[in-house]
């Protein structure tokens, strides 16, 4: 088989691996979209308890607050089957870390709490898609090459 | 999920509107440190494009961020930068907003994937 055929079966190989992902991706998308909208509306119920102002951007840490760090970061690794990096979530509990519930007040209505469920669910899927997302740029990357080298291949 | 880890983890930051932070927020990502201030950007009504874009910088040029999250319609606002950033950490992932479900046609990431072929390569 002549090296051409060869870079086009790679080529269609891989364009089906892009259009696979591509599905992939938006369909990450879409359960960030449900859980997120989820989260939304357990928010809208605790701010219809606590009122407007209660549940918003004002109970956010701002530049003069106390130092935090997060609890929830992302940790990379090689996945040794793909050959890319693969990111994960990681909790870290510490002793000393306050809940971000708590920036909304003590005695708070469950429906902050499952908010949070949400937005934690919307996190898994966000690394999922980041996961997905860089397979992608991965294989379009290599797209690209195999078809300048099958151009530069039909000229001679 | 939870574990003890040894090695500090990277960051996931966010910029959206009010609703799409503060429930992030009670995810556990934000961080306040010193060095170099929140992890997190609330847009609103009152924010510039300009403000959003410096934000987009700030944030691209850590080294203790891995995951940059926007909404889409904060996103289409500062498309023109978007365009021409190529790095893959931090990743910019864009995500759907109360105000606007998700449009795959409106994705950065995948407007560029499906405009790989050009109808020459398809022989059409």
């Amino acid at each position: 088989m002549s090296d051409l055929n060869k870079i086009c079966n790679v080529l269609d190989k891989l364009t089906l691996d892009a259009l696979t992902l591509i599905e992939e991706e938006v369909q990450m998308k879409l359960n960030i979209e449900n859980a997120m909208c989820g989260g939304e509306m357990h928010l809208a119920k605790s701010r219809y308890i606590l009122g407007q102002n209660s549940v918003s951007s004002l109970q956010l840490p701002t530049e003069n607050s106390p130092h935090f760090e997060a609890t929830v970061t992302v940790h990379s690794e090689k996945d040794e089957l793909i050959g890319e990096k693969t990111r994960y979530l990681e909790v870290v509990k510490r002793e000393d870390q306050i809940d971000p519930v708590r920036w909304f007040g003590y005695l708070v209505p469950q429906d902050l709490y499952h908010a949070q469920t949400m937005f934690r669910q919307a996190l898994q899927w966000v690394i999922r898609a980041t996961n997905l997302q860089m397979q992608l740029i991965e294989t379009c990357g290599t797209i690209e090459q195999l078809k300048e080298l099958k151009r530069k291949l039909s000229i001679h | 999920m939870a574990t003890y880890s040894s090695a500090p983890g990277k960051l996931i930051s966010v910029i959206g509107d009010e609703d799409t932070c503060v429930g992030f927020l009670l995810g556990g990502i934000g961080e306040i440190n010193k060095r170099h201030g929140p992890n997190f950007f609330v847009v609103n009504k009152d924010t510039t494009v300009h403000e959003i874009e410096d934000c987009f910088k700030r944030f691209s040029r850590r080294a203790d961020i891995d995951i940059i999250l926007i909404t889409q319609n904060i996103a289409d606002m500062i498309k023109h930068v978007l365009q021409l950033y190529k790095h893959t950490v931090p990743a910019v992932v864009e995500i759907p907003s109360k105000d606007r479900p998700f449009d795959a046609a409106k994705d950065t990431i995948l407007i560029r994937a499906t405009k790989m072929y050009t109808t020459e390569d398809l022989g059409l």
